[in-house]
């Protein structure tokens, strides 16, 4: 189960999974979002690669822009899959409780 | 999905294995269907949500991997699982493809400037720091892919990592 929402102060609020199936459906939500900068992951449970990718699609569109995307409330299983990828480093990442 | 599940021994005293074999549909739209019936396993013998986490993803990694890479193959892809009390052993079966062994593949560069980043071979990435062993093994058009994850053990850190990001294994 994955959703993807409008959250206070202009962020997307993610929650359950976005694995490959899923890629489709927050891509199109993001793209129509417009300039959004900040996802809350507060509810999301997991990521693949392939959800990786949809935020380096972002994260490269913001740079563009001047921008630079950032990723609230992150949980410990998922800041480990930004670690190893190296994504700490080219977004900005807060993890849950921080 | 067809089920050709084995029992699964739950409840067991003397904890055999549990042990599922299912074959899904070549399509993104079976995950669901794999996470569900990993879930119910793991649920099953009490595995943490660290060891799920990274079960779930190698496997979706490399099903996906199929799927992309082989959209064209015949027949559909098996998944087996075997559930024991110390790790846990997957395969995932394409009947019909070329060879590629994936451990042939360099890992992604994770140290690339963004604009420079591609998505692409970060899966294979990933999971070889998160299981504990990927096996290929081809004979006759079947591919078979094996990886076995040790339970309770704390995902690889990887090179020039500082700090600890990991709260390891809720499980411990």
């Amino acid at each position: 189960m994955f959703d993807i929402s409008h959250g206070p102060d202009g962020t997307i609020v993610f929650s359950g999974r976005l694995d490959a199936a899923q890629c489709a459906k927050a891509e199109a939500f993001i793209d129509a979002a417009g300039p959004a900068q900040a996802f809350d992951f507060g509810g999301l449970e997991y990521i693949s690669s392939a959800g990786l990718g949809v935020l380096l699609r972002r994260h490269k569109r913001l740079v563009a822009s001047g921008a630079r995307l950032r990723l609230i409330n992150v949980n410990s299983h998922i800041y480990d899959i930004f670690r190893f990828s190296g994504f700490d480093q080219v977004f900005d990442v807060q993890r849950a409780g921080s | 999905m067809s089920d050709r599940s084995v029992p699964s021994a739950s409840g067991s005293a003397a904890q055999e294995p549990l042990r599922e074999q299912r074959d899904f549909a070549r399509s993104f739209d079976s995950l669901e269907q794999i996470f569900a019936v990993v879930r119910r396993m793991l649920d099953a013998r009490g595995v943490g949500e660290a060891d799920a986490y990274a079960i779930a993803m190698a496997i979706e990694e490399l099903f996906t991997n199929m799927v992309k890479y082989n959209a064209q193959g015949l027949g559909r892809i098996g998944l087996e699982i075997v559930c024991g009390d110390k790790d846990v052993t997957c395969s995932l079966v394409d009947p019909d493809s070329e060879r590629f062994d994936i451990n042939a593949m360099p890992d992604a560069n994770v140290h690339l400037p963004v604009e420079q980043r591609r998505p692409g071979g970060l899966g294979i990435h990933l999971i070889r720091r998160m299981v504990d062993s990927i096996d290929y093994d081809y004979a006759g058009r079947r591919s078979r892919i094996t990886f076995r994850k040790t339970l309770n053990r704390a995902w690889a850190e990887p090179a020039g990592a500082t700090g600890g990001g990991s709260d390891k294994n809720q499980s411990e």
